[in-house]
């Protein structure tokens, strides 16, 4: 790998996060995503990451809250909050 | 698009566009305090659980969080989102709560964590790399009780900011409201806590079996 990919690689790794979380400008986003286009190892790298990512987030999303927790929330409170209705 | 490795950029799209569902809590100006409750109950009652680690104790939290946000509904700005506004009145409960409980020191051996955790102990245990998403075959593999109990396993500042992204989809800036602090410290608190989950769930999958433990824990 020459000196400049090495480079490239290194500024793409350091804004991971930032482009996984669209954090960048639009402009890094096209820098980042032409360098994904030519450099098998960082992509290899982006896309394990992204896929840890999203794997947690969808596994987190699935729990539910008991079915009988909001009546029985809703049932003591007190009938007419301030300001409401 | 695809590249010429055969690496698609466009699976991260779904990473990077949230793919989560449309926000159901940014009412119109009638909405009552128990509709906008009840949409939003799932999401407080996760990151209760998350919070407290407990049903008992997360029940308890969302009671004690509906009972002060139903008290200050008359302060909520209608059209606004109901959600972040409720869970930033549950984190304060759960503060609340905790700053009353002796504070018990949190240690942890996740702070020196470096990038890419998984991805390279996978390559040092023979867990694939490559192919067909291998991250998605070991978190299927752990489920979704064990990547909670990695989210737990998090200090607690971690944990809060980690729960708010994982689970809410909520923005830098919308958990940075929830959490009283600078956006600065939102991003800097979920990138470290990013690279703790990743530790904790690679020594769970250890635990479990799932992939091997080395002979020599020379990173432990």
């Amino acid at each position: 790998m020459s000196r400049l990919d090495r480079t490239n690689c290194e500024e793409a790794f350091r804004r991971l996060d930032d482009f996984l979380d669209r954090r960048l400008t639009p402009e890094e986003m096209r820098i980042i995503e032409e360098h994904l286009e030519v450099c098998a190892w960082c992509t290899r790298e982006f896309n394990f990451e992204a896929s840890v990512l999203y794997g947690v987030k969808r596994k987190l999303r699935q729990l539910e809250a008991p079915p009988d927790l909001v009546t029985r929330i809703l049932s003591r409170l007190p009938p007419n909050p301030e300001g409401e209705g | 698009m695809t590249l010429n490795h055969g690496f698609p950029v466009a699976e991260l799209s779904h990473v990077m566009t949230g793919a989560s569902p449309a926000n159901p809590t940014l009412p119109g100006p009638a909405a009552s305090f128990e509709s906008l409750f009840a949409s939003c109950l799932s999401s407080a009652y996760g990151v209760a659980l998350r919070l407290t680690r407990s049903k008992a104790d997360a029940e308890d939290l969302v009671q004690d969080a509906a009972f002060l946000a139903h008290r200050a509904f008359a302060s909520f700005t209608p059209g606004t989102n109901f959600r972040a506004w409720f869970l930033k009145i549950l984190v304060n409960s759960y503060y609340s709560r905790r700053r009353r409980e002796k504070s018990r020191p949190v240690t942890s051996d996740l702070d020196d964590t470096p990038d890419l955790y998984i991805y390279a102990r996978s390559g040092e245990a023979g867990f694939p790399t490559q192919g067909p998403d291998p991250a998605a075959q070991l978190l299927e593999k752990l489920g979704t009780e064990r990547i909670v109990d990695a989210i737990n396993r998090l200090p607690e500042e971690y944990r809060i900011a980690s729960t708010l992204y994982f689970m809410e989809d909520l923005s830098y800036e919308e958990i940075a409201r929830v959490l009283q602090c600078p956006v600065g410290t939102v991003r800097s608190r979920l990138h470290r806590g990013r690279k703790m989950l990743q530790k904790a769930l690679w020594q769970i999958a250890e635990e479990d079996g799932i992939v091997s433990q080395p002979a020599r824990q020379d990173d432990a």
